[in-house]
């Protein structure tokens, strides 16, 4: 199961996007640790936050969940949740639960990026 | 083909069953879509197990069956904690205004939207999740 080990790392770029690299399992604990990085974003001055999921091959409903819970609070400060590199088995699973209709989804992590910095400068 | 796992009621040992589908399914020769779809909705299973068991562990049985001229992945989880009303359960509300609607309890309806066929028999002291997935023809 250690591949499985869930591994982040996050950046905060330009353009004030926020960037989240997460590989491995993500549960309960997954999420939650997600969150955390995203809320250490949003205290730099992130107002779009991408979440990269490459390496990622299993979310499960909890750790969806947190992430509901994410996009909720960026929605009050009207920022923006995106993700990238998702799996189809993700990506359905962000359908079923209602995370794709509010977040934003994007092939790879160039075409997020460059997204997300011209909405920012739009703003 | 026929494997059968008791596993306790432990945090991540829903990755075991993950792992053994996932190897099973290389075995049939299914898509990786296909694979991480009926992996997802047995960590759900394994998930509700884990949380409504009462600590006592669960088990996973993985098979192929032949049946009406289809050729199906099936897997059941079951465990021995107090069951529930399956008709009863409703999925969450998607509204996402904050704090408007419980963000849980997305399990069964992950599970019954990522299978083809999905029945749960429950009463106090034994629940059984049958999950379903086509493979091809016979």
């Amino acid at each position: 199961m250690n591949d499985q080990r869930l591994e982040l790392s996050s950046e905060l770029m330009a353009g004030g996007v926020g960037l989240v690299a997460a590989a491995g399992y993500i549960n309960n604990e997954g999420g939650q640790a997600i969150a955390d990085v995203i809320n250490r974003l949003l205290d730099r001055g992130a107002v779009a936050l991408l979440i990269d999921l490459e390496g990622t091959r299993i979310i499960n409903s909890i750790g969806v969940s947190i992430l509901l819970e994410v996009l909720e609070k960026l929605m009050e400060k009207n920022g923006r949740l995106a993700f990238c590199n998702l799996t189809p088995t993700i990506a359905r699973t962000f359908e079923i639960m209602g995370l794709a209709e509010y977040a934003s989804i994007f092939d790879d992590r160039e075409t997020a990026i460059e997204e997300l910095t011209r909405l920012n400068r739009a703003d | 083909m026929k494997l059968t796992l008791n596993l306790p009621a432990v945090p991540e040992v829903e990755l075991v069953a993950a792992k053994a589908v996932e190897l099973v399914g290389r075995d049939l020769g299914l898509s990786s879509t296909c694979i991480e779809s009926v992996t997802v909705a047995t960590v759900e299973a394994c998930l509700n197990a884990i949380e409504h068991g009462n600590q006592r562990g669960f088990a996973v049985r993985i098979e192929t069956q032949a049946a009406g001229g289809e050729r199906w992945l099936v897997i059941e989880v079951e465990d021995h904690g107090g069951g529930f009303d399956p008709e009863a359960v409703s999925a969450p509300s998607g509204n996402r205004k904050h704090g408007s609607a419980p963000n849980r309890g997305w399990g069964l309806k992950l599970i019954r939207d990522l299978m083809d066929d999905v029945d749960v028999q429950s009463r106090p002291g034994l629940t059984i999740v049958r999950m379903k997935r086509r493979i091809g023809g016979t």
